[in-house]
């Protein structure tokens, strides 16, 4: 089989959760430098589909290959570091200091640590390096998880709602990160159901009802 | 093992570590219920002096065993949906990940050791005099209830009755561990007996670090 | 469905085996020193074996599933498991009762005993765990996982928990010190087998129960249910 030509290259993806169907008949690709805004009522399974893509639920059905690599194969595994997620509630541990888990993502990744102080200061939350995770607003909590995508540079960033919690210059942030990820030739997918909002960071955009793509 | 693997195995260890330092669910939570327990004991069987002191040292293990797995699934060891995901996505090592979160429970059972022995001396007269056994027996059972602890955490993670589950995975299975310590410690046979123990809970730690190793990974795949 | 059919033989070949055994074990000569509760030995014996094998089927079948990822290696393992726990409980309420019989006492310590009850808890776990787990393929990991752990376990276990009584030695209940004259031991034969047609006949039935079981569960899963989706519609107050 050639090596797939997209970053993500779904066909006739289908996802059951017990009994029910959460999605059908997905076709979806993504290019490389492509900027993919996905909408859809709430409910409509946009989160499960980001879950999917970002390898960390198999579909029941169809053919889903991610960075070149079919989801059914254990090598779903390896592509694991290349993808970026920012999910809707924060991945943070509320315990440690925003820096200390961004250090923490930085020494599982082999990233140097004045790295992880470099994202934080970029992100413009190094006044706020030493407060514990659990203290931190969401928007702030928000911020760190942007400075892990920075930091760890995907090839393929998946943001699941970026605008919630965040105020205008972190959107403009989110901007920016955006379009750093289509500089290099990745791929960007979000999940919104506001589509004016994301409409300056994507480049094509998909509606998702009906457990489907429209 | 690269480097890779230790970097982050020992990145782990430091996170579930500094986690718990914040937190300190076991200084402030499991060692003090510890404590209560063996306070409850003398309340429940008499106060009878040679009594307490015959079986301190056995209790003490009971104690450390049945409250120390309290330590598998405290909050600070359990992550969340999305917690998992972000470290699955982080690219870890299942393998590293699996002797990270060991090393962490191990140093964390083991203060929780040290100061239920100490508790258990002073409360019920215990004879020390075979209890040099204890700088060799102490990690081990750390050690075993710490890998038991990771490998049943990993088997019950994101269950819903999880966190329950979880002590009654572990219990049956530490038996070894109980036994290797008490009858070391307690000196039953001083024809060098203590030794065969040791060897035993020497061996259940290996055994376990193995099931450990090759199971991290089909365990990783159902996340 | 006619392999299912076909299987009743099997079914009353045991049960048929069970009553000749049991009619075999009460012809038998009386063992003086223990009088009739030794008669139990021919359910005892056999019991307990069946509940190691049980469990060593589980094993087996926990690695056979982790090697070859087919969902009825599974269903072998818990299966096997569900009969194991049945037959250990038997085996522990049988050695109290003979206990009780032969020294006024249902518990005694005795190292098989003990052994019996920790691997009676070892797989409730391991049945408790199947039970908390809904998605039959995520069941199977991770209970193959504790299948394994739980029988390699048990072996550091039976070592300490031999050794312990070893040390502790008092009247220990032990089968083997019951003389075994012919009759008496051809009878325990007879018995053990008759047993072990028996889990067979269990595994078997369970394990098509466990088939339908995951075959209805794959039928609800392939049926084109409404779109979660659908349930969501516009609210009717505010706009639109």
């Amino acid at each position: 089989m050639p090596a797939s030509n997209f970053h993500v290259e779904f066909s006739g993806v289908g996802v059951r959760i017990g009994m029910a169907t959460i999605l059908r008949d997905v076709e979806l690709t993504v290019a490389p430098g492509e900027s993919l805004g996905l909408f859809g009522a709430n409910g409509a399974g946009k989160t499960t589909l980001l879950r999917v893509v970002a390898t960390l639920l198999k579909p029941s059905g169809g053919s889903a290959r991610v960075l070149g690599v079919n989801l059914d194969s254990p090598d779903r595994f390896d592509v694991r570091p290349r993808l970026g997620l920012i999910g809707h509630s924060p991945a943070l541990y509320p315990e440690l200091s925003l820096l200390a888990n961004l250090e923490f993502a930085a020494r599982v990744s082999g990233v140097s640590l004045a790295a992880a102080a470099e994202a934080l200061r970029a992100v413009g939350m190094e006044q706020a390096a030493d407060r514990p995770a659990g203290e931190a607003s969401f928007g702030m909590q928000r911020r760190v998880e942007f400075a892990r995508e920075i930091m760890l540079q995907p090839d393929l960033l998946l943001l699941d709602e970026p605008h919630s919690a965040l105020d205008p210059s972190a959107i403009e942030l989110v901007e920016h990160i955006v379009a750093g990820v289509l500089q290099r030739s990745g791929a960007v997918v979000l999940v919104s159901h506001d589509v004016d909002r994301v409409a300056p960071m994507v480049t094509r955009t998909a509606e998702l009802r009906g457990g489907t793509i429209q | 093992m690269n480097s890779g693997f230790w970097r982050q195995a020992m990145a782990v260890a430091r996170r579930d570590l500094e986690r718990e330092r914040h937190a300190g669910e076991v200084v402030w939570v499991t060692i003090p219920f510890g404590a209560i327990a063996l306070l409850l004991v003398p309340l429940a069987v008499g106060i009878n002096q040679d009594v307490l002191s015959r079986i301190g040292t056995g209790m003490l293990f009971v104690v450390v065993m049945l409250f120390g797995v309290l330590t598998s699934i405290r909050r600070t060891n359990i992550e969340t949906p999305p917690q998992r995901d972000a470290i699955a996505l982080l690219g870890i090592d299942p393998v590293a990940e699996f002797a990270g979160k060991t090393a962490a429970s191990a140093v964390v059972l083991l203060v929780f050791e040290v100061v239920m022995a100490a508790v258990a001396v002073a409360l019920y007269g215990i004879d020390i005099s075979g209890w040099w056994w204890m700088i060799i027996v102490l990690p081990l059972t750390a050690i075993g209830l710490a890998e038991l602890g990771t490998i049943s955490g990993a088997i019950a993670a994101s269950v819903q009755a999880g966190p329950a589950l979880v002590p009654l995975l572990v219990t049956p299975l530490a038996i070894p561990l109980l036994l290797g310590a008490t009858q070391t410690v307690e000196n039953i046979d001083p024809d060098g007996g203590n030794l065969s123990w040791l060897v035993l809970m020497a061996i259940v730690v290996l055994v376990l670090a193995i099931v450990g190793v090759l199971t991290a990974r089909p365990l990783q795949e159902t996340r | 469905m006619t392999a299912r059919g076909r299987l009743a033989w099997l079914d009353i070949t045991a049960v048929i085996a069970v009553v000749g055994a049991l009619v075999f074990a009460m012809v038998s000569p009386r063992v003086e020193s223990q009088g009739d509760s030794a008669r139990m030995l021919f359910i005892h014996v056999p019991t307990i074996w069946l509940a190691y094998l049980a469990f060593a089927v589980t094993f087996v079948a926990s690695i056979a599933f982790l090697v070859t990822r087919k969902l009825k290696w599974d269903l072998v393992a818990g299966s096997s498991a569900e009969i194991g726990v049945v037959f250990t409980t038997v085996a522990i309420i049988g050695g109290m009762i003979w206990g009780k019989a032969t020294w006024n006492v249902y518990w005694t310590w005795d190292a098989r005993l003990t052994l019996t009850a920790v691997m009676l808890f070892v797989y409730i776990g391991y049945l408790a765990l199947r039970r908390a787990i809904p998605d039959p393929v995520a069941r199977a990991r991770r209970s193959s996982v504790l299948g394994i752990l739980g029988l390699v376990q048990l072996i550091p276990v039976h070592f300490s928990v031999t050794w312990w009584r070893t040390l502790h030695q008092t009247n220990t209940f032990r089968p083997r010190d019951i003389q075994m004259d012919g009759p008496i031991l051809a009878a325990l034969l007879v018995s053990v087998a008759a047993f072990t047609l028996v889990y067979a006949a269990l595994l078997r039935r369970r394990y098509q129960l466990a088939e339908m079981e995951l075959e209805a569960h794959r039928a609800a899963a392939a049926a084109e249910g409404p779109v979660a989706g659908d349930a969501v519609s516009a609210p009717t107050i505010g706009s639109t």
